[in-house]
């Protein structure tokens, strides 16, 4: 008895239920993917998944599209985003803290309904739904994403710098190129991260914008693996995706892109 | 000073309140275009329809149910086996090429986008088909539409409203301005130089934040009326609200709002609990092994939904689970635990470490010295990740949609889904949301404050 007590007097040992619990649903169902992938429907080896993958021009082609709208979306989400989180950020321009707030506040709600009202929105004003709706309502769901870190950065960077920057005799444009990019660079990295990864995942959102005229590559996993005997095929696709999520998280500050949305609240 | 700055942004918010009423009425204009008559969307296509009827906009949609005429209030959807019930064999061999019928009677979308040919001729067909099967309901429907003249001079009342508010302000303003110092004026007008050169950077602000906004108000505005159809203002009305608080909704949407509500308190209760003590654990570990946790910890933080939902999927059916509202909270407490972790970790580092240990010392058990000690210092940071988890959990649609199964169990995420897969939106929906954004808004604030009192501190 006393020395079950001595081990949960050991607060180190209480990590371990929330240990076992991530190796169970968490480590054990990436590992599956993988598994999946490499196996056929009875469970034995096979590399034809992959094979098929390959000479499966849809499959690949719409790999490429998603990640070109992914890329666009990013990149829009970046020339939008920038300038508005360095306004915000700027000192004498004394944004109230709710004006950053107001930004954020979308984040929260369920970006379906807001997919929704993005659709509605677009057959009120009587424009078609198709690749310039889409890119609007990924901009529109994932602008957050990308305005809050960049914000974040640009807040806690040490104005002194640019006031150096200044006495030296940048002017403004150098100073900005210079100084400030430079130093909101993380913020940047992991807003990257933070849009593109959702976006090159994304499978409801591009079937309700476009009339299911588009597909991405989140939906054709969905298709592929809600399908009983194509259920391995689904998991190399997965395994794909998987790839691509693992390249860009270390592309970005990888702990960080996580914190950012933590620290939200 | 500082009451010239509330000034200057009450006089923006007049002017964005002007402007958005002046889209509202501009988006209500558009409903005279030309052309209206056909499918929605880039397919629009035009069937037989008399030429009376152009300029009126009715939306015929091919859904994976069937078809839905929508428009001016009107709602109304038939089955696909209906509407070629009486039509001539070829024709119907032809479209069951195109139509597969799943176990729940949906129809397989991959056919559709597989043969662009044939799918355009078959829309055509259906929307032809559409409106001889609705035809009376669509004249009914655009005779009334016909007679609701007098929303125009609704939208023309809230924009004079709008910009008689901003008017005020500016008078307000001039006034208060009469009675200051000439050299306060100066400092005034001098601070006014300063501010414009920052106009362009406000209005930049303002239009992104109208843009962002303009969904979503577009649906809080129209919780306040009755009509079926987003976008068909019938006059104001509290009738949603009322349906949505006493159960007169749809059964769909008040099942899936309890079971939303279920989820997220189990899993938040749950990932709350756990969480907290992973986070005690991880604090006391040693750093390399800190560091294992960390990362494992931040695995499904960076994950998307997706990759998470279809990785539990598979477990599932290695596993041999059937799933349903179990598989949904533990994919659920799967991805909220983290953030609670990460919530509860500074408040540990904040914390004196020694108090636990002189608790036990002074002959406390360790769930005394838990209860007494530690869960009292670190109570703001288990609330704060309980609030998040509730709302990562009643956000999550990705997780959900692959580990709900097929038994019927749909969350307030699933619903929309498969709700604005089959056309339409819940009228109720809308009220539902807008009560969600305040309420959002409203715990937004609260932690704001409580953050800022924390600084100030």
């Amino acid at each position: 008895m006393s020395k079950v007590l001595h081990i949960f007097s050991s607060r180190r040992t209480w990590a371990w239920p929330y240990i076992l619990f991530m190796a169970m649903f968490v480590v054990m169902p990436l590992i599956l993917v993988g598994v999946y992938a490499f196996t056929d429907i009875e469970g034995h080896f096979t590399l034809h998944n992959f094979a098929k993958f390959f000479s499966h021009t849809e499959a690949v082609q719409t790999f490429i599209y998603s990640i070109m709208i992914a890329v666009f979306n990013t990149a829009i989400c970046l020339l939008i985003g920038y300038p508005a989180a360095y306004i915000m950020a700027q000192e004498d321009f004394k944004t109230p803290k709710v004006m950053a707030m107001l930004f954020i506040l979308p984040m929260w709600i369920n970006f379906l309904l807001r997919t929704v009202a993005t659709v509605e929105l677009f057959n009120m004003c009587g424009l078609p739904l198709g690749e310039g709706a889409l890119l609007f309502g990924l901009c529109y769901d994932y602008l957050p994403f990308m305005i809050y870190p960049i914000y974040n950065t640009l807040q806690k960077m040490d104005n002194s710098l640019v006031e150096a920057a200044q006495d030296l005799g940048a002017n403004r444009w150098i100073c900005f190129w210079k100084v400030i990019v430079p130093l909101s660079m993380p913020g940047v990295y992991s807003g990257i991260v933070m849009v593109f990864m959702p976006t090159v995942s994304t499978f409801a959102i591009a079937e309700l914008l476009t009339h299911n005229n588009i597909k991405l590559f989140g939906s054709l996993i969905q298709d592929y693996i809600t399908t009983t005997d194509l259920l391995n095929y689904g998991a190399v696709l997965s395994l794909v995706l998987l790839i691509i999520i693992a390249l860009t998280s270390f592309f970005g500050d990888h702990e960080g892109s996580g914190e950012e949305k933590g620290g939200l609240l | 000073m500082r009451r010239e700055t509330t000034g200057y942004g009450l006089r923006v918010m007049g002017l964005v309140i002007a402007l958005m009423l002046n889209l509202a009425a501009f988006a209500q204009s558009n409903l005279t275009y030309d052309l209206k008559v056909g499918t929605t969307g880039e397919n629009r296509l035009l069937a037989e329809f008399p030429e009376s009827y152009a300029g009126e906009k009715v939306n015929i949609r091919v859904t994976g149910y069937g078809l839905q005429v929508t428009g001016y209030g009107l709602q109304v959807s038939d089955s696909l086996d209906y509407i070629f019930a009486d039509k001539p064999q070829p024709l119907a061999e032809q479209f069951d090429s195109i139509y597969q019928y799943t176990d729940e009677g949906d129809v397989k979308w991959t056919v559709w986008r597989n043969h662009k040919e044939i799918k355009n001729r078959a829309q055509r067909v259906l929307v032809t088909n559409a409106y001889k099967t609705f035809e009376g309901y669509i004249h009914e429907a655009v005779e009334e539409h016909r007679s609701h003249g007098w929303i125009w001079f609704v939208f023309a009342g809230l924009l004079l409203v709008g910009v008689g508010i901003y008017g005020c302000v500016i008078i307000w303003q001039r006034r208060k301005e009469r009675n200051l110092t000439p050299v306060e004026q100066e400092m005034l007008r001098r601070k006014r130089m300063g501010m414009r050169r920052h106009y362009g950077s406000q209005l930049y602000l303002w239009l992104l934040l109208l843009v962002l906004y303009a969904p979503i108000a577009l649906i809080a505005v129209f919780s306040f009326t009755k009509s079926k159809i987003l976008g068909n203002w019938t006059g104001f009305s509290m009738d949603l609200y009322v349906n949505l608080f006493t159960g007169q909704a749809d059964a769909g949407l008040n099942s899936a709002i309890w079971y939303t509500v279920v989820i997220a308190l189990v899993a938040a209760i749950c990932s709350t609990i756990l969480g907290t003590l992973a986070a005690i654990g991880i604090y006391n570990m040693r750093a390399r092994q800190r560091k294992m946790v960390s990362l494992l910890n931040s695995v499904p933080m960076i994950n998307p939904d997706i990759i998470t939902g279809i990785s539990l999927f598979l477990l599932f059916v290695a596993l041999g689970v059937s799933q349903g509202l179990a598989t949904v909270c533990i994919a659920h407490v799967v991805f909220c635990t983290p953030y609670v972790v990460l919530s509860v970790l500074p408040r540990l580092s904040r914390m004196n470490p020694n108090t636990y240990e002189a608790a036990l010392d002074l002959g406390a058990t360790p769930a005394q010295a838990l209860r007494m000690v530690m869960l009292p210092e670190l109570w703001p940071g288990m609330l704060s990740g309980f609030i998040l988890a509730l709302t990562l959990s009643v956000d999550d649609f990705g997780v959900t949609f692959f580990t709900k199964g097929s038994g019927g169990l749909e969350t307030l995420s699933t619903f929309i889904y498969s709700d604005a897969r089959k056309g339409g939106l819940t009228p109720e929906l809308r009220p539902l949301f807008t009560l969600i954004l305040l309420v959002m808004l409203a715990v937004l604030i609260y932690i704001n404050i409580r953050n800022n009192k924390e600084e100030e501190k």
